[in-house]
């Protein structure tokens, strides 16, 4: 009798632990559990490739319960037949509902209900050193009901993309976090990046190498960025084309010749940008440039080679005012050069101006 | 049972949930830690830009972008990675509080692979905490900080743990943080922010691969969770010399070590490198080297952990027995040691099996040293300086001890007749003898095993290429052959016709034709080294095979594979032949080496498109004192004819000469 009733005190105990410890893994979850609810809101996408090293898989993440996928714009979707596979193993067509191909970003519409999903609304932002997960198909390495590849890093930058595909420049240019994961792979693009807590941060992009160093990039772009233009797609209208690049020709562009400068003879891939001569009266003689000096900046950005120098001076107009920082005998030296008005109708070249003139537009 | 099973729910279950609430926390905490050890540190982390410069070195294409650099002093020094810098740039500028200064480059370490940079600024500079490395643990919590995204205003942060300690031979600590050109440079520090080491790419010295002395050698590990950094603690120490000397290099001894093994037998000198620190110094072939700054030494490896942090400059006390006599001597290390050119008496020794000691002259070189004192075949030399001569191996060991232009004396026997005579050492001479007498009479066949003559074909487990080999018919298992690793050219071979045109030559001059196959047919690829070198120890376990006539010959690719099979197997491959083709780009040829011996058969047409670099290829072997036998193969390039093929043959029965 005795011992029955202990047995029954301590089943409601036990019953209550349980409540408490249930509560206590709903409220702030292991990180398995935090893991596992991330893995069933991601999906493998197939479509076109399978040639040469263009995978035909990436991944996407359910950004609502009735079927809307995120994913990459890439050249997966260029098919006519794209299927979704879900967490659990059902595999669905999936329809191209429209893309940003400025953000390099895609949606895509299953149809299916009562899915789990990350709403783009609820996304956090994260800083360097913030502890991540990244959760994708890398390598096509899961089939069917198997579960997302999860790999741990830390936020290693939060940056403007500055990247490239080979020798083309990546289209997207805005903020990125850089993470210490190795996502960049195959498969990997359209994967969700998340904190240890399981909030979306970003969605992984594509494989690119980092256009500073060359070496291969791991970054995601913040949900932030991409929310609008998401919202703009599932109302069924087209986000903006991409604007013309940067490098529109000025008509009447900045050059070397006119400021009166002649530099060292750009022989090599990386000629140091040296002044050679100044020519007598001209706008850099009277502001004080010498030969020997070597330009550092014009205006606040770097010039670090003849090459670089040229292309900077075609993206000024000829009536503006330039400041350059040289280096001179170890210190630097700022300067501010004006071109007078009767010198900016271009001039006929002179042979000594030839040479810099070309490297003026950019070309060699 | 059940009241048991109940009470023990009762009891795990509160704790689970604590613990689960306890690591969500950590997790936090550590994130928290993780960011505040950065901001710590940021202070001290600057970016580095440069203008100008090569576009590759080696193989790697450098980028434009910025690179980092740690302050190590408040008056204007900063420590960075020599690998920011490989590329030669015309201008460096730190930035200092996101204003840049002009930067002058102080010193380069080619030992550690860091440099030291100079700014001119009146704003003290920020120093950061040192760790120190007798507390660092192998799974504690380690942080590189670069400075190269954006604007630069926020470091760029990886976050690992410390892998290992002393790698790199005691030079470098290492971790799975994500190490590349984005931090290079940088600090990796500890979860307080205290700085461990500099970051930087670093490799052992190995397998045909650029070794250290590239500047670029490394970076090929990048991002892969293999990362290094040099610590602190040594650059700390290192930099009033960084101060004031402008290169510093590591440090040589100049001693060949008897046996390749790094990690079993004793420390044995084979030879001390003429005009080197050792041989200054006294030390002596049989010297055993027990002691180096009062650490025991009694493997080869330990020595490496002791002499490969030190530089040129250094000194060492080193400790040897000399049979029970212990010497002690202090050593002033170098960074260069003459090239050691191989000493070169003129004799062929002949291989018969004797009963007594000493070598028996088999052919002399004309117009060698050993012809200048009347040698003559048959003659038996059994002492060298008075130190009695076993055999051939036992000889050449001695040898090993002189150099070029030294007076020795030997010891013949002439019949009945003893005489002492003295003889001035030559250099190795780089032409192939007409015709050889042969190196044995009949030797009655031993009771060996008897193995697979003729045309053999040879399996690696687990490697798909193919391979055979060709054993000339007399082969017997008493008497040493020679090896020719043939290493086809793009197409590979006929395995009958190849085994024709051996045949005669493998009878004549005791050799087995060993021919593996690349995978794919046109080209070899460097990882096929490892099964080259399968099918060598496949060969040398079956047969018997003198190691000291062993030449590795390649056309083309094959050629470039095989002067990166003999860097990789020195100890094995006394004798390289390269038909068409060059030193692969990047390749680091090591200095001479007066134990393994290796000597090089260059053939090629004027007109071959690789014509300029095999002329480098041959200018730099020379350069390091390598002897060359050049073969012109007319004006354009053409496969070996029967006659080249018989020299070649006949080179590699020359490869035991003395």
């Amino acid at each position: 009798m005795n011992r029955g009733r202990v047995w029954l005190a301590v089943m409601a105990l036990w019953a209550f632990w349980g409540l408490v410890s249930a509560g206590a893994l709903a409220d702030d979850r292991s990180l398995p559990a935090v893991i596992r609810d991330v893995q069933s809101k991601i999906v493998k996408i197939y479509g076109a490739g399978g040639f040469r090293a263009l995978e035909p898989y990436q991944s996407g993440v359910l950004i609502s319960a009735d079927g809307y996928v995120l994913t990459a714009h890439s050249y997966v979707l260029d098919a006519d037949y794209i299927t979704c596979t879900l967490d659990d193993g059902r595999k669905f067509e999936a329809k191209l509902l429209g893309a940003d191909p400025r953000l390099e970003v895609a949606v895509l519409k299953i149809e299916a209900t009562d899915l789990p999903y990350f709403d783009l609304a609820k996304a956090v932002v994260a800083a360097e050193g913030t502890r991540t997960l990244a959760f994708s198909n890398l390598f096509g390495i899961a089939f069917g009901e198997e579960p997302a590849s999860v790999q741990r890093g830390v936020v290693a930058a939060v940056t403007a993309l500055e990247a490239r595909r080979g020798v083309f420049e990546s289209l997207y240019t805005g903020r990125v976090y850089v993470v210490d994961a190795m996502t960049n792979n195959p498969g990997a693009a359209g994967g969700a990046l998340t904190n240890i807590q399981g909030e979306l941060l970003g969605m992984l992009g594509k494989e690119l190498r980092n256009a500073r160093n060359n070496t291969w990039l791991n970054y995601a772009i913040p949900i932030s960025q991409l929310t609008s233009s998401v919202e703009l797609i599932r109302a069924g209208k087209v986000p903006p084309a991409p604007e013309d690049g940067p490098d529109k020709k000025l008509p009447n562009p900045m050059t070397l010749e006119a400021l009166g400068i002649v530099m060292m003879p750009n022989i090599l891939p990386r000629t140091p940008p040296f002044v050679e001569k100044v020519r007598p009266n001209s706008p850099a003689a009277k502001a004080g440039v010498m030969p020997d000096d070597i330009i550092l900046f014009i205006d606040d950005a770097l010039v670090q080679s003849v090459d670089s120098l040229g292309a900077a001076l075609a993206r000024i107009a000829i009536d503006e005012r330039i400041r350059l920082t040289v280096e001179r005998d170890r210190a630097l030296v700022e300067v501010t050069l004006e071109v007078p008005l009767e010198e900016q109708t271009p001039k006929r070249k002179t042979p000594e101006g030839q040479g810099t003139q070309t490297n003026a537009d950019g070309n060699r | 049972m059940r009241l048991i099973a109940a009470w023990y729910c009762l009891a795990i279950l509160p704790f689970t949930a604590a613990a689960v609430r306890a690591q969500v926390d950590l997790a936090a905490k550590e994130e928290q830690a993780i960011q505040a050890a950065v901001a710590q540190v940021a202070p001290a982390v600057v970016r580095i830009e440069t203008l100008g410069g090569l576009e590759t070195v080696g193989s790697f294409l450098f980028g434009t972008g910025p690179t980092t650099g740690l302050m190590v002093s408040a008056d204007g020094y900063i420590i960075s990675s020599a690998f920011n810098f490989a590329q030669k740039p015309a201008q460096i500028l730190v930035y200092i509080a996101n204003s840049p200064v002009p930067a002058e480059l102080v010193s380069t370490d080619h030992n550690r692979r860091l440099v030291l940079l100079k700014v001119n600024t009146d704003k003290p500079l920020a120093v950061p905490e040192i760790a120190s490395m007798k507390d660092l643990r192998v799974g504690q919590w380690s942080i590189a900080v670069g400075r190269t995204f954006g604007d630069g205003k926020n470091p760029n942060v990886s976050a690992g743990i410390i892998s290992a300690t002393n790698r790199i031979w005691s030079r470098a600590v290492q971790t799975d943080a994500k190490i590349s050109p984005a931090n290079y440079g940088g600090p990796l520090v500890d979860i307080r922010g205290r700085v461990i080491g500099v970051l930087a790419p670093l490799a052992q010295d190995g397998f045909g691969a650029p070794g250290p002395a590239s500047e670029v050698a490394g970076v090929e590990w990048y991002d892969s969770g293999i990362g290094f950094a040099i610590p602190l603690e040594q650059i700390t120490e290192l930099l009033p010399r960084m101060k004031e000397t402008k290169e510093l290099h590591a440090g040589k001894l100049g001693v060949s070590l008897k046996g390749t093994d790094l990690f079993s037998g004793d420390v044995i000198i084979a030879a001390a490198a003429a005009g080197s620190p050792a041989q200054q110094a006294g030390l002596k072939a049989g010297d055993k080297i027990i002691e180096v700054d009062g650490a025991k030494i009694t493997r080869q490896a330990e020595l490496r952990h002791v002499l490969m942090p030190r530089y040129a400059g250094d000194k060492i006390k080193l400790a040897a027995l000399r049979g029970e006599e212990r010497i002690e001597r202090e050593i002033e290390l170098v960074a260069e040691i003459a090239p050691y050119q191989f000493p070169f008496l003129g004799i062929l020794p002949l291989r018969e099996p004797s009963e007594e000691q000493g070598v028996v002259v088999r052919y002399v070189f004309p117009d060698s040293p050993a012809a200048k004192a009347d040698l003559q075949p048959q003659d038996r030399i059994v002492a060298l300086n008075g130190k009695p001569v076993a055999d051939r191996d036992g000889l050449l060991e001695l040898m090993a001890a002189e150099a070029v232009d030294h007076e020795v004396e030997l010891e013949i026997r002439r019949g009945e007749a003893t005489k002492k005579q003295k003889v001035k050492l030559a250099a190795y001479p780089e032409l192939i003898p007409g015709e050889l007498p042969p190196a044995h009479g009949e030797i009655p066949p031993g009771d060996g095993e008897k193995r697979a003559t003729g045309l053999v074909s040879i399996k690696i487990p687990e490697i798909a290429n193919s391979c055979s080999a060709y054993v000339p018919e007399s082969y017997q298992a008493n008497v040493p052959h020679g090896v020719v690793v043939w290493l086809h050219g793009p197409g590979g071979y006929q395995e009958a016709e190849l085994a024709e045109a051996w045949k005669e030559h493998c009878g004549k001059h005791d050799l087995i034709l060993l021919a593996p196959k690349s995978g794919d047919p046109l080209k070899w690829q460097r990882d096929e080294l490892e099964f080259i070198r399968k099918t060598l120890d496949d060969v040398l376990a079956k047969y018997n095979v003198d190691r000291k006539r062993i030449t590795v010959a390649g056309v083309e690719g094959g050629g470039a594979m095989a002067y990166l099979f003999a860097f990789g197997n020195r100890e094995l491959v006394p004798g390289v032949v390269a038909i068409e083709a060059p030193l692969p780009a990047g390749t680091r040829v090591p200095a001479t080496d007066a134990v393994q011996r290796q000597v090089f058969y260059v053939a090629s047409a004027k007109q071959s498109s690789s014509a300029a670099q095999i002329q480098a290829t041959i200018q730099q072997l020379r350069g390091l004192k390598y002897p060359v036998t050049v073969k012109d193969l007319g004006d354009t390039s053409r496969p070996l004819a029967a006659e080249e093929r018989a020299e070649l043959a006949r080179w590699t029965d020359t490869l035991d000469r003395i």
